[in-house]
C-alpha cells in the first residue's frame, strides 16, 4: 500500500461517506442535486471526491472525481490505485471532456423515413430492440446477433453474455480495440509460448530498449509505465539507467531515450537480431545456456551485425554500443510495440525483441504473464473483417455497438460502413456521435463512465470500480440497464432477476468475492471496494516469462531495394490514442509534445525531404496507397529522419461532433485490406505511397515559434559525468535566490522583497520530464483555461498558462522540452510597468494578477521575457454542458484582462485555511498545484522556500540547478534542474 | 532668415485682414465635399472602435506576442506628427525665424488634433477602456493610487501636459485675431467671436500681457517636445525587450517626431496653399528652409539607426543580436529597408536646390518620409515584440484587420476633419503676426512680442 497522505484520506473518508449513501438510499442520483434541497452529505462550496475508473483508453487508471456542488469539476489519479497512484496523463485529464461534450446524444433517437435521426422515447426505443431480439430468438440459430464493443470486462462483459445468452447467441460479441496488440501476442506465443500481452514491469530494470514501444505514449498502460520510467530513467544516487529507443520517428518516447537508433520503418527486427548476433559474437552472455545460444545463434545466423544495420539504415557501431550495454546490465529488457498499423514486420520485431530479452534472463522477471493484460481480450481485427463480410452476407439481424468506433478504425476496404447497410437493425449504445453511431438506425445513448456504475479490470489481479460520481446530465441510461430492460421485454420474466444493472453488478461481484473466498460481510467488502475505487489483492502471483522450448520462426531477408516514393509510420498519440479523444476539445487544444501542432493532423517529413521534393509547411497534399487516399498538410521536421513520412492517428473524422470537424486526416484509410494469418491482425504493407501537391493549403497551427532556442537559455543538459564530477566537487548551482538573500546591492535598484511565512517555489526536474503534456491539461481543467480553437490558436492566441515547449538540439537533432510557465520571479519585469498595479507581488513571493484590476495595456506581456502571460482577446465561452466543468474557485476571465499561472493559488489559500483550523503552518506535501498533482514522474515540486526543509529548498541547491534567462536578473522562483545525457558505449 | 517677409505680398492691413477672413467665409464647394469625407471617415472609425469594444481586442489582429499593433504605433505615429507644429511654431518663434510667421497658427493647430488623436489610440487599444480612469491619480475607496513606476503613467502626465500647454499656446496667440473677427461679424457670430477673443481690446497693456504670455508659452512648449517625446520613447527603453531596451531611444525619438512632424507640416501646407490661395503668403521659400530642417532630422535619424545596430552588435547579447537581425532580414525587413531609404537617405535629395523648389518633389519627399516614419514604428513596436527572448513564443503580427483599418482611416480622418473645420472657423493665419511683420518691414518676427 503505498503512504497515504493526509489529504488523500480525506479524500476517501469523503468518497466512502458519500458512497455509503449513494448505495445504502438504492436508487442512484437521478438528477442534478438543485441548491434548494440539497442532499445531507453536499455542503455547498466544499468539494466531494469520489474514487471511479478512467474509461478513456483501456489502461483503466484509478481516479477521483471532485465533485462540487453536484458536478465533477475535475479528476485526479487515485493515490491508493496500483495503476494510476495518483497521477494521470492528458487523456485522463481530458475526460471530462468526453463527459460534458455537447455533441452527446440529448437521448434516444431513431431514423425516421427520410433517414434522419429523430429524437424518441426510451419505451419506444427499447421496444424496437427487445422487438429485434424477440424476431431473432423466434427464428433460433447463433450468429444473427453481433456486438462490437471496446474493451469491457467483469459485470457489463458478463451481463452481455448473460443477454446474448438469453436469445441464444454465442460469441458472437467482438471486443473491438484498434490497438489490439496481435504481433505482441503472436510473438510472446512464439517465444515465451504464452498468447497474450503481459504485463512490464519497468523499475526495477537498469537497461531497456524500446522497439518502437511508444510505451509513455499509448502502449498498453501509458500511465503506469511513465511512472515506472520516473522511476527508471532519471539520475539516483550518481547513476542513471540506460534507453535505448529503436524505431524510424523521433516519438515523444523516443526523445526520452539516451540514444535514439533510427531505422527504416518496419526493419527495427534488424536491429535486434543484430544486437544478439554481436552479444553472441562477442560473447558476452556467458552465462546463458548452450541450448538457448544454439537457439539463438540459429535465429540470427542471417544477420551479422554488418548486414543488420545496412538493412536497418543505421550505424553498425550503435548496434555494438546497444549490445554491449544491453549485456553488461544486470536486468535488461526489450520490448516491441507490436501494433499491426504502426509500421511494417510488426511481428518480427516483436519476436526479435522477446528473443533478446532472452539473452538475459534476469530480465525476463519484468515480464509477467501471471498478470495479463487486459488487451489480451481484445479481438484480433481479422474478427472484424469476418464480421464485416457476415454482415455483407446478410447473416447478421442486429449489430449492436458499444463505445466502438469501427467505422473510423477499420481499413475502408472492408467498408464496414457499407456491411451495416445490409444489417436490418443497427442499434449504437454510443453517448455521442461518431461516423458509426451515426449509421444507427436506432440510438440509445448510455451513460458516459462518471454517470455510470461498472467495474473494469486493467489486468487480472486489479479491478477499478466505476460508481456514479454526478447525476446523469443527457436522457440516457446505463448500458446494463438497456440489457436488462430489453432482455426482461424480450425474453422471459425472470432471466433477468436483477432490478438495475447496480444490483446485476453487485450480484456479480457478490459471486465473485465468494468465489474467491472472501470473508466477513460482502457490504464491507463492496464499500470498501467503492471507497477505495476498485479490488486489488495486495501482492498478486507473478508469472515472469520463461523462453518456450521450441522456437521456429523465419525473419524475412531485407528488402532487396528500398521501395520509391516514402515509406509511411502511422503511429497513436498521446493525445488521441486511437482517435477516439479527438471530440475532447483540451486534447485539441494543447499541442502534441512533439510537433507543437494543435487542431488537426499533419505528414512529417524531414525538412531536408520535403526541400527536395519542394514541399512547404501547411502544403496540402494527397498520400495515395493501393488502398485509400487522403489529403493532408505537410509539416517538415526533424522528428523522421530523412526519406521517412509519419502521419498521426486521431484525426480525420467525418462525423464526430463539433471539435473533431474538418481537421485532415485519418490514416487508417490508407491500411490494405490484407490480415496477417499469422497474428489475425492486419497485415502492414509498406505504404511508401505517391506523394503529391495539391496545390492547396491547410495551414498548421503550430504554437512554436522557432525550431531552435537560439543560444537562449532555456533547456540545458549536463552529461552525467560532468553532473557526478561537480557533485564530488561540491559545487553549488549558480542560483539568484527568489528571496532576499539574492540581493545585491550592485545588481539590484530597487530594495528587496519580505515575505511572510511562505516564499512558493515550483522546482522542475528536467532530468524527470517526460513531456507528456499532462500538466498542461491539469492546469487547463483546474483553472478555467479557456480553449480558442484553431483559428486564434493559428493567430498565437493559445491561453495555456503552463506549456511544454519543444526546441530541437541544433546539432544533434533530438528534441528538448523546457516547461514555461509564470517565473514568480522576485524581480519581475511585468511588474512595474503596468500603471494600475494588476500584476502585484504578495507577501508569499507569488506575482499575482488581480483581474479585476487589468484594463489590458498588455504592457506586462510585452515586458515578460518568459512569454507566459496571455491576455483574453475575447470574452471567451464554453457551450453547455462543457461550462459546467468550470472550477467555481478560479474567476472565469472576461475580455481584455490579462492571465497567467497563479502557482493555483486558490489551492494555497484553501491549505491555509486547513492548516489554521489546525492552528498550524502549511508544511511541505500539504498540497500541491494541479500541475505537479498529475506529472506522472514527479518532475514537478512545489514548496515554500521559508521552510529550510521543503523538498524545494534542497532541490534548488542541487548542482543542476539553474534558472531560465538569469542574465535578465528576474530572479524566478521557478527553478529547473538541467536534464542528465548520457552516452552508450560500447 | 533675414528679409522674408518682403517676399510675402500684402496690401496693407485690411488686405491681410480681407484675405485672411475672406477665407473662413466662403470656402467653396470642394471645402464641403472634404469635410464631408472626413466626417464619414470619423464615422467608420466610431463605429469600428464601438464594435471592438464590444466584442473584444481579438478584432484587431494583435496576437501574442506581438500584443501592441497599428494602435501604439499610430500613438507614437501622431506624437510626433504634434511635435513639428511646436516645433515651428514656438522654437522658431524664440529663434526669431520670420519665416515662421505664415505657417505658426496651422501648425499649432495640427499640434493640437494630432495631440488629441495621439490620446485616443492608448484608449482604443486598452483591453478595457471602461475602466481607464483607474490611471489617473485620484483620491477613490479603493486607496489605490497609480504606478508612478510605469512609463504608461508618465505617458499620461506628459501628453496632458502637452496638451493643455499647446492649447493654451494656441490660444493665446489667437486671441487679437478673434478679436478682429469679432469686430468684423454681426449677430450671433459676434457674440461667440466676442466671448472667444476674451473681452480684447487691443489696448497697449493688453498687447504688453500678450507678448510676454506668447513668449512664456513658447519657452514652456519647446522643452515640452523634447520631454514628452523622450516620455513616450521611455513607453519602450523602460521595457526589457531586445530592440527597445536602450538609451539612445530618447534623442532618436524626438528627432524623429520632428523628421515627421516636418514632413507632415509640408504635407498639409502644399495643398492649403492652394486651396486658400495662400501662395503669396506661403512662398516657396518658407518650402525651402522647412525642406533643410528636414536634411538634419533625416541625418539624426540616420545616425541614430547606425548607432542603435552598433550598439546592439556591441552588446554581444543574442537576443539583441538575432533582433537586429530579424529587422534586416526577416518578416518585417521590406519595412525596415523602407524606414532606412526613406527616412535617412530621401531626405539627402533635398540638398539639391533644384529638388527643394520644386513642389511635387517636395511633396513626394514628405510623403516617403511620413511612410518611412510609420514604419520605423512598425519595424521597432511591432518587430522587437515579435522576436523576443523566448524563440518558441515567437510569433507575426501579419496585417492590420478591417477594424484596425477602420480606426486608422477614423483618426487620419478626424484630424483632417478637424482641421478642417478650425481652417472654417478660425484664422489659420496669424494675422496679428502677418500685419506686424508689414508694420516692421524687412525687420524679424519679433515685434511686439520681443
Amino acid at each position: 500500500m503505498p503512504d497515504l497522505r493526509r489529504r488523500d484520506l480525506l479524500k476517501l473518508f469523503g468518497a466512502g461517506g458519500t458512497s455509503a449513501i449513494l448505495a445504502g438510499c438504492g436508487e442512484p442520483a437521478r438528477h442534478l442535486i438543485p441548491y434548494v434541497n440539497p442532499p445531507e452529505d453536499l455542503v455547498p462550496g466544499k468539494a466531494t471526491y469520489y474514487a471511479t475508473t478512467c474509461r478513456e483508453c483501456p489502461a483503466g487508471c484509478g481516479m477521483l472525481a471532485k465533485n462540487r456542488d453536484g458536478r465533477i469539476i475535475k479528476v485526479e489519479g487515485n493515490p491508493v490505485h496500483p495503476i494510476s497512484g495518483g497521477k494521470l496523463c492528458m487523456r485522463g485529464q481530458a475526460s471530462l471532456h468526453g463527459l460534458y461534450n455537447p455533441d452527446r446524444f440529448p437521448g434516444p433517437m431513431v431514423r425516421d423515413g427520410s433517414g434522419k435521426l429523430r429524437p424518441t422515447t426510451w419505451a419506444n426505443g427499447e421496444t424496437i430492440l427487445s422487438e429485434a431480439l424477440a424476431e431473432i430468438a423466434k427464428k433460433g440459430g447463433t450468429g444473427r446477433i453481433a456486438v462490437v464493443s471496446d474493451l469491457i470486462t467483469g459485470s457489463l462483459a458478463d451481463l452481455f453474455g448473460l443477454w446474448l445468452a438469453q436469445t441464444g447467441q454465442k460469441g458472437v460479441h467482438v471486443i473491438y480495440e484498434p490497438l489490439a496488440y496481435e504481433p505482441l501476442r503472436a510473438a510472446n506465443r512464439i517465444v515465451f509460448g504464452e498468447d497474450s500481452v503481459p504485463t512490464y514491469r519497468l523499475d526495477d530494470l537498469d537497461f531497456l530498449i524500446s522497439f518502437n514501444a511508444g510505451f509513455l505514449e499509448t502502449w498498453i498502460s501509458n500511465l503506469e509505465f511513465s511512472r515506472q520510467f520516473g522511476d527508471f530513467h532519471p539520475i539516483r544516487e550518481n547513476g542513471k539507467n540506460k534507453f535505448v529507443f529503436v524505431g524510424p520517428r523521433l516519438s515523444m518516447t523516443a526523445n526520452n531515450a539516451d540514444l535514439w537508433i533510427r531505422t527504416r520503418p518496419g526493419m527495427e527486427y534488424a536491429v535486434a537480431l543484430g544486437m544478439i548476433r554481436a552479444i553472441l559474437d562477442g560473447d558476452l552472455a556467458r552465462d546463458l545456456g548452450d541450448s538457448r545460444k544454439a537457439t539463438l545463434a540459429g535465429a540470427t545466423s542471417d544477420w551479422p551485425v554488418e548486414r543488420a544495420a545496412s538493412a536497418a539504415g543505421c550505424d553498425p557501431g550503435l548496434i555494438r554500443a546497444a549490445a554491449a550495454a544491453f549485456a553488461r546490465a544486470s536486468s535488461p529488457l526489450a520490448i516491441a510495440e507490436g501494433l499491426c498499423f504502426s509500421v511494417p514486420n510488426a511481428t518480427e520485431t516483436a519476436v526479435a525483441a522477446n528473443l533478446l530479452t532472452t539473452v538475459k534472463p534476469a530480465g525476463l522477471k519484468a515480464i509477467d504473464f501471471g498478470r495479463a493484460s487486459s488487451c489480451s481480450q481484445a479481438a484480433p481485427a481479422q474478427s472484424m473483417k469476418l464480421l464485416a463480410e457476415r454482415m455483407r452476407a446478410g447473416e447478421v439481424d442486429l449489430l449492436l455497438v458499444y463505445m466502438a468506433n469501427p467505422v473510423f478504425s477499420l481499413p475502408r476496404a472492408w467498408d464496414f460502413a457499407g456491411a451495416m447497410k445490409s444489417v436490418r437493425t443497427v442499434v449504437s449504445l454510443s453517448p455521442a456521435i461518431d461516423e458509426t453511431s451515426s449509421l444507427a438506425g436506432l440510438v440509445l445513448p448510455t451513460h458516459y463512465s462518471f454517470e455510470s456504475w461498472g467495474d473494469y479490470s486493467p489486468r487480472s489481479g486489479i479491478t477499478g470500480f466505476l460508481q456514479p460520481v454526478m447525476g446523469p446530465i443527457f436522457d440516457t441510461r446505463h448500458a446494463g440497464d438497456i440489457l436488462i430492460a430489453t432482455g426482461k421485454k424480450a425474453g422471459k420474466e425472470g432471466s433477468f432477476p436483477f432490478r438495475d444493472f447496480q444490483a446485476a453488478m453487485q450480484a456479480y461481484w457478490r459471486r465473485s468475492w465468494k468465489e474467491s473466498g472472501g470473508t466477513g460481510s460482502f457490504d464491507a467488502f463492496w464499500l470498501d471496494a467503492l471507497e477505495k475505487g476498485g479490488c486489488w489483492p495486495d501482492r498478486p502471483t507473478a508469472k515472469g516469462a520463461r523462453p518456450a522450448s521450441s522456437f521456429s520462426f523465419a525473419f524475412p531477408p531485407p528488402p532487396a531495394e528500398a521501395a520509391d516514393g516514402l515509406p509511411l509510420v502511422i503511429y497513436p498519440t498521446v493525445q488521441f490514442f486511437d482517435g477516439r479523444m479527438a471530440n475532447h476539445m483540451w486534447v485539441q487544444e494543447i499541442p502534441d509534445p512533439m510537433t507543437m501542432t494543435a487542431w488537426g493532423g499533419w505528414i512529417e517529413i524531414h525538412p531536408d525531404t520535403a526541400g527536395k521534393m519542394g514541399l512547404k509547411k501547411g502544403d496540402l497534399v494527397t498520400v495515395k496507397t493501393e488502398s485509400g487516399g487522403i489529403e493532408i498538410p505537410v509539416l517538415p521536421i526533424f522528428t523522421v529522419p530523412e526519406g521517412t513520412a509519419a502521419i498521426p492517428v486521431g484525426q480525420g473524422h467525418t462525423n464526430f461532433g463539433r471539435y473533431a470537424e474538418n481537421l485532415p486526416a485519418n490514416p487508417f484509410n490508407l491500411l490494405a485490406p490484407e490480415v496477417d494469418p499469422a497474428t489475425g491482425g492486419l497485415l502492414r504493407a509498406p505504404l511508401s505511397g505517391g506523394i503529391a501537391g495539391t496545390g492547396r493549403s491547410f495551414e498548421i497551427a503550430n504554437t512554436d515559434g522557432s525550431f531552435f532556442q537560439m543560444g537562449r537559455d532555456f533547456w540545458h543538459t549536463v552529461t552525467l559525468k560532468e553532473r557526478n564530477h561537480l557533485a564530488e566537487a561540491g559545487e553549488k548551482p549558480e542560483i539568484r535566490y527568489p528571496l532576499p538573500s539574492g540581493y545585491e546591492k550592485e545588481r539590484d535598484f530597487y530594495a528587496p522583497h519580505g515575505h511572510k511565512d511562505y516564499r512558493w517555489c515550483m522546482v522542475v526536474d528536467m532530468d524527470r520530464c517526460i513531456g507528456c503534456s499532462a500538466c498542461v491539461a491539469g492546469c487547463y481543467a483546474e483553472n478555467n483555461v479557456a480553449v480558442v480553437g484553431r483559428k486564434q490558436v493559428l493567430m498565437g492566441r493559445e491561453m495555456s498558462w503552463i506549456r511544454v515547449q519543444r526546441y530541437f538540439d541544433e546539432k544533434t537533432r533530438l528534441a528538448r522540452w523546457h516547461i514555461n510557465m509564470c517565473q514568480h520571479c522576485d524581480n519581475a519585469p511585468c511588474e512595474y510597468v503596468c500603471p494600475v498595479f494588476a500584476p502585484h507581488h504578495n507577501a508569499e513571493g507569488l506575482n499575482t494578477q488581480i483581474y479585476n484590476r487589468c484594463f489590458g495595456t498588455r504592457f506586462c506581456s510585452q515586458n515578460d521575457p518568459y512569454k507566459v502571460r496571455r491576455f483574453n482577446f475575447y470574452t471567451y465561452t464554453r457551450p453547455w454542458p462543457l461550462k459546467w466543468q468550470l472550477n467555481p474557485d478560479v474567476l472565469v476571465r472576461q475580455k481584455g484582462v490579462m492571465e497567467k499561472c497563479s502557482f493555483c493559488v486558490h489551492r494555497i489559500i484553501e491549505a491555509k485555511i486547513e492548516a489554521r483550523n489546525r492552528g498550524r503552518k502549511v508544511k511541505d506535501g500539504d498540497f500541491t498545484t494541479a500541475c505537479a498533482q498529475t506529472c506522472p514522474t514527479g518532475a514537478l515540486v512545489f514548496g515554500s522556500l521559508l521552510d529550510p526543509d521543503s523538498r524545494v529548498s534542497r532541490l534548488i541547491n542541487d548542482v543542476r540547478a539553474y534558472q531560465a534567462l538569469a542574465e535578465l536578473n528576474t530572479k524566478p522562483a521557478v527553478i529547473y534542474l538541467k536534464r542528465v545525457t548520457q552516452e552508450i558505449e560500447a | 532668415m533675414e528679409g522674408n517677409a518682403q517676399t510675402q505680398d500684402f496690401s496693407g492691413y485690411a488686405g491681410v485682414d480681407r484675405q485672411i477672413v475672406g477665407a473662413m467665409w466662403n470656402p467653396g464647394r470642394f471645402y464641403w465635399v472634404c469635410v464631408a469625407v472626413a466626417g464619414l471617415g470619423v464615422l467608420v472609425g466610431a463605429v469600428s472602435w464601438a464594435w471592438q469594444i464590444g466584442v473584444g481586442l481579438g478584432v484587431a489582429n494583435i496576437t501574442h506576442p506581438p500584443m501592441w499593433g497599428t494602435y501604439l504605433i499610430n500613438f507614437v505615429f501622431w506624437v510626433g506628427i504634434a511635435h513639428s507644429g511646436t516645433l515651428i511654431s514656438a522654437i522658431l518663434f524664440l529663434f526669431r525665424a520670420s519665416w515662421r510667421t505664415t505657417i505658426s497658427r496651422a501648425s499649432e493647430a495640427m499640434t493640437i488634433f494630432a495631440v488629441m488623436i495621439a490620446g485616443l489610440f492608448p484608449l482604443i487599444h486598452l483591453g478595457r477602456v471602461w475602466v481607464v480612469y483607474w490611471i489617473l491619480p485620484y483620491p477613490n475607496e479603493r486607496n489605490l493610487w497609480p504606478n508612478f513606476q510605469s512609463p504608461l503613467v508618465f505617458d499620461v502626465i506628459a501628453i496632458s501636459t502637452y496638451l493643455t500647454v499647446s492649447f493654451l499656446f494656441w490660444y493665446t496667440g489667437m486671441i487679437p485675431d478673434l478679436a478682429a473677427i469679432r469686430d468684423r461679424s454681426t449677430g450671433l457670430k459676434n457674440r461667440i467671436y466676442g466671448l472667444l477673443s476674451l473681452g480684447w481690446a487691443g489696448s497697449e497693456k493688453s498687447w504688453k500681457h500678450y507678448g510676454t504670455a506668447y513668449l512664456f508659452f513658447a519657452a514652456l512648449a519647446t522643452p515640452l517636445v523634447i520631454s514628452v517625446h523622450s516620455v513616450v520613447s521611455w513607453d519602450f527603453a523602460l521595457g526589457i525587450t531586445p530592440g527597445w531596451h536602450s538609451t539612445i531611444f530618447a534623442p532618436y525619438f524626438v528627432a524623429g517626431a520632428i523628421h515627421s512632424g516636418l514632413a507632415m507640416v509640408l504635407l498639409l501646407l502644399i495643398p492649403m496653399r492652394k486651396i486658400f490661395h495662400f501662395e503669396n503668403l506661403l512662398t516657396l521659400r518658407v518650402l525651402e528652409q522647412i525642406a533643410k530642417t528636414i536634411i538634419l532630422t533625416g541625418l539624426i535619424v540616420g545616425y541614430s539607426y547606425a548607432v542603435e545596430h552598433f550598439l546592439a552588435w556591441y552588446s554581444g547579447d543574442a537576443a539583441e543580436n538575432d533582433q537586429f537581425l530579424f529587422r534586416m532580414t526577416g518578416y518585417y525587413s521590406w519595412a525596415f529597408w523602407f524606414m532606412i531609404i526613406g527616412n535617412a537617405v530621401v531626405p539627402i535629395v533635398l540638398f539639391f536646390k533644384r529638388v527643394r523648389t520644386c513642389i511635387p518633389a517636395l511633396f513626394a519627399v514628405a510623403l516617403i518620409v511620413q511612410a518611412g516614419m510609420w514604419f520605423e514604428r512598425l519595424v521597432i513596436i511591432v518587430g522587437s515584440q515579435a522576436h523576443e527572448y523566448d524563440p518558441y513564443s515567437w510569433g507575426i503580427y501579419k496585417y492590420p484587420s478591417l477594424i484596425e483599418w477602420g480606426i486608422m482611416i477614423g483618426s487620419f480622418s478626424l484630424f483632417f476633419f478637424l482641421f478642417l473645420l478650425f481652417a472654417k472657423f478660425l484664422p489659420t493665419i496669424s494675422m496679428t503676426e502677418v500685419k506686424e511683420a508689414i508694420a516692421h518691414g524687412e525687420s524679424s518676427g519679433g515685434g511686439l512680442h520681443g
